[in-house]
């Protein structure tokens, strides 16, 4: 069966779709509130490919596969929600078993360097006297730990995000690089799969496990990655155009998820 | 001799007088919702002073507005801001750039780790996640270690025991029984580790009620409760009302003219006429008005 793709899609409905596609079906998902293209894609995988994925959204396990819409909600802590909920999370609980949250994360960053590791905290030589002083961590060290896969997803792709060195790690990718880059920090090696940005999309070379390009998004151009990326990317000899979504795909995020078409502004 | 059972029930200003200069107090509540607010609005006007304040692991605004207000030295907390009302708290923004508020850099795993060792009287609690980051360099309590038994690295994530913890919930009993509608967040284990806990409530209900479902009961034992309807306002309190939007949006404007220009002014504004010169909580909503507390009913 060939797919019929959509001719006429925004780049966060794109990057929607795209996250669509990392999701299992019967695994946990946290399911951010901030975040609505990310949001948007795993809910998207659970209407149209995961009818058992579990998903935690805002401090509530439930699943959705028969509610004909999804209302709004903006914030982690929006309890509209609940009236999905099959069980509360108890927000302490996470410490317990991080992996009873999720099997997948998103992290966002300030700065990523070119092994993913990334920073959340600020950004500035000194500590003690930053320039511009971040959010925080959030559960992000933690939950990129404890998940089997983390993607590092950015809303802008310029040379301030994407830089040699971060001033500060918050979550660790692939450390210093190399195949056993995470093992020589003792640590296992479910470090950042994808790095998923508007311009494309970014994968870790298997050897150096240095960032590569992956796919140019449509309308993109390999040079204009290059020149908003403060590091040397590695580029392959063929650089595909991220996959679209399909007609199905498209009509699914629009007429069921985002209702109120914030993927479309 | 009759013996009677003793009502725990305390107003805002008792509960507030309890908090002293220099204390370690753990404040409830997650980003947007669920913040004992009449009593931090009265520390703020009692004028405390250098608190260590354990926000949620995920800290909001509220704690901003003691920032703002000169009451901290020292936050414990993973994030500070009001997600999409504003990307980072702009007094604490502002406090850590200009080197007036310290912050124990952690992220959720670890403020929990800490408020464990806390309940539990361990010295630390290890945790794996954060090995290979910048925590142990700029959070120096954090300590790496190995591990006795593989040889790994590991980090410790000392105790931070508070004092009082201030939670806000929807109901409790005179007698130190509470409700949560929802899920409490991280409130449990703000309660787990302090030494003593006041529970500020939107209702007061009686015991019979309680003991009609003991397991809705979320923390028991706890030391005082306030009465303070709307008293999480403007943030939002599970199955009452939501956020204040426009509030909050006009707390975010005032602070970040100070944030990013250096101005005061507005902030100062901002404290003046919803802290500083309503003398009670009661006098606070009659500020907000009837008809905005209303409407956050409709949802």
């Amino acid at each position: 069966m060939t797919r019929e793709y959509a001719k006429d899609f925004t780049t966060k409905e794109l990057i929607a779709t795209f996250i669509a596609r990392q999701v299992r079906d019967g695994e946990r998902v946290a399911v951010g509130a901030g975040l609505h293209v990310p949001r948007a894609g795993i809910l998207l995988a659970h209407l149209l490919y995961c009818p058992n994925v579990r998903l935690y959204v805002v401090m509530t396990f439930t699943n959705l596969l028969k509610e004909p819409k999804m209302e709004p909600f903006y914030t982690v802590t929006d309890f509209r929600p609940a009236k999905w909920a099959e069980a509360y999370v108890l927000h302490d609980d996470f410490q317990e078993n991080p992996r009873l949250v999720s099997n997948l994360f998103v992290v966002g960053a300030l700065q990523i360097d070119p092994y993913g590791n990334s920073n959340l905290i600020g950004v500035g030589e000194d500590y003690r006297h930053l320039t511009f002083r971040g959010p925080g961590a959030v559960g992000t060290t933690s939950m990129a730990h404890y998940v089997d896969r983390y993607y590092l997803y950015v809303q802008s792709h310029d040379r301030r995000i994407f830089v040699e060195k971060c001033d500060f790690i918050s979550t660790v990718g692939w450390g210093e690089g190399g195949p056993d880059g995470r093992r020589r920090l003792g640590l296992p090696d479910n470090g950042p799969i994808y790095c998923i940005t508007p311009l494309c999309i970014m994968d870790f070379e298997p050897q150096t496990k240095r960032m590569r390009l992956a796919s140019v998004h449509p309308g993109v151009t390999v040079d204009d990655v290059v020149r908003n990326t403060g590091f040397e990317l590695i580029i392959p000899d063929v650089v595909p155009e991220t996959e679209p979504p399909t007609v199905e795909e498209l009509q699914v995020l629009r007429q069921r998820i985002d209702v109120e078409g914030m993927l479309r502004i | 001799m009759v013996l009677e059972r003793k009502s725990l029930v305390i107003d805002e200003r008792d509960a507030a007088s309890w908090i002293r200069d220099g204390m370690t107090i753990a404040i409830g509540g997650f980003i947007n919702s669920s913040h004992p607010m009449a009593i931090v609005r009265q520390i703020i006007r009692r004028g405390v002073k250098g608190l260590t304040v354990v926000g949620p692991a995920s800290g909001g605004l509220d704690l901003d507005l003691l920032i703002g207000a000169g009451c901290v030295r020292k936050l414990v907390t993973a994030y500070m801001g009001g997600e999409h009302y504003c990307p980072v708290a702009p007094m604490f923004r502002a406090a850590v750039e200009r080197g007036e508020l310290e912050v124990w850099e952690c992220d959720e795993g670890m403020y929990y780790c800490a408020l464990r060792a806390a309940a539990q009287g361990l010295p630390f609690t290890p945790w794996k996640a954060g090995i290979g980051t910048s925590f142990p360099e700029i959070n120096p309590d954090i300590k790496v270690f190995n591990d006795p038994i593989t040889g790994e690295p590991l980090l410790a994530i000392p105790a931070i025991k508070p004092d009082i913890a201030i939670i806000y919930a929807a109901h409790a009993d005179p007698y130190g029984n509470v409700q949560h509608i929802g899920t409490g967040f991280g409130d449990r284990a703000l309660w787990r580790a302090a030494d003593r806990t006041i529970v500020q409530v939107e209702r007061i209900i009686p015991n019979e009620e309680v003991r009609k479902n003991p397991l809705a009961t979320s923390l028991y034992g706890v030391d005082a409760i306030v009465r303070a309807p709307y008293g999480s306002h403007p943030f939002a309190a599970p199955g009452y009302y939501i956020e204040d939007a426009e509030h909050l949006r006009e707390y975010v404007a005032a602070a970040t003219t100070y944030a990013k220009y250096g101005d005061r002014g507005p902030f100062e504004a901002y404290l003046r006429k919803y802290v500083l010169e309503p003398e009670t909580h009661a006098d606070y909503l009659q500020v907000i008005g009837i008809k905005r507390l209303i409407a956050l009913h409709e949802y």
